[in-house]
């Protein structure tokens, strides 16, 4: 089991970048997200809004590759859970794949809140439970996924400023891109 | 962006802009009257389930894990 966390600090304020978060794809860093779907979504009694979405990745796995995994399919699944709370300032999400299970387990957390020391701008942590099963070697690959999760992070932080900055070089308010 | 089901990619986009817009004018701003977006989340829904069931996708089966806690095998 591999435990990684990470944080960033995004130079807007907290309602912007939530606004880019729940609109994140597509877009040009993470070319893999495929499709997204929006599985259930409510408000709780504290009039946090509840969001569950399902995600599919495309990873163009060549033949043999699938074959050692032992899976026809060519996407995978990813299930993630979000609050976000108006009141408090924060968003969370929670992920976990869905597929591949028997191979690999990937549980992300990602958090979204004003920053402490500025309440202008916002700060992301994010962490992840990386766990290999039944390979040797495991401790290798998931060093391999943690390191492979630290890029892709960064690409994350760059889509969603992507996000914000192509809504505002067009003037337009972040809603109705898509 | 697309659906998780092809067909669905229209529906999704119907209901997106409307979430969006919901989102970003009203619910960020504290406003807590009604959900315009329930009758296009409905028939939006409708489709994509159909698709989860076509292509066999595993929503169901799975928790988020704690630290000690397993997921079953699929």
């Amino acid at each position: 089991m591999k435990i990684w966390s990470t944080e960033h600090v995004f130079s807007y304020p907290w309602e912007t970048v939530i606004k880019a978060a729940m609109r994140k794809y597509p877009n040009p860093m993470n070319p893999n997200v495929v499709g997204v779907d929006v599985l259930d979504r409510s408000l709780d009694t504290e009039g946090r809004l509840h969001s569950h979405r399902l995600l599919s990745t495309e990873w163009g796995l060549p033949g043999i590759v699938r074959a050692i995994l032992g899976t026809n399919h060519t996407q995978t699944y990813v299930k993630e859970h979000s609050i976000v709370d108006p009141e408090e300032k924060k968003m969370e999400l929670c992920s976990t794949n869905i597929t591949l299970t028997n191979l690999i387990s990937v549980d992300e957390r990602l958090l979204y809140r004003p920053h402490p020391d500025n309440p202008e701008v916002t700060i992301l942590t994010q962490e992840a439970i990386i766990t290999v099963k039944g390979v040797s070697l495991s401790s290798y690959l998931e060093g391999m996924m943690a390191r492979r999760m630290s890029a892709n992070a960064r690409k994350g932080w760059d889509a969603i400023e992507w996000i914000i900055q192509n809504s505002e070089r067009e003037n337009v308010p972040l809603c109705d891109i898509y | 962006m697309n659906s998780v089901g092809e067909a669905c990619t229209d529906l999704k986009r119907d209901y997106d802009q409307c979430f969006n817009r919901w989102f970003a004018e009203k619910f960020l701003k504290g406003d807590r009257s009604g959900d315009p977006c329930t009758e296009t989340f409905r028939k939006y829904q409708r489709c994509v389930q159909k698709a989860i069931k076509e292509k066999d996708i595993p929503v169901d089966g799975v928790e988020f894990m704690g630290p000690n806690k397993d997921k079953p095998e699929s």
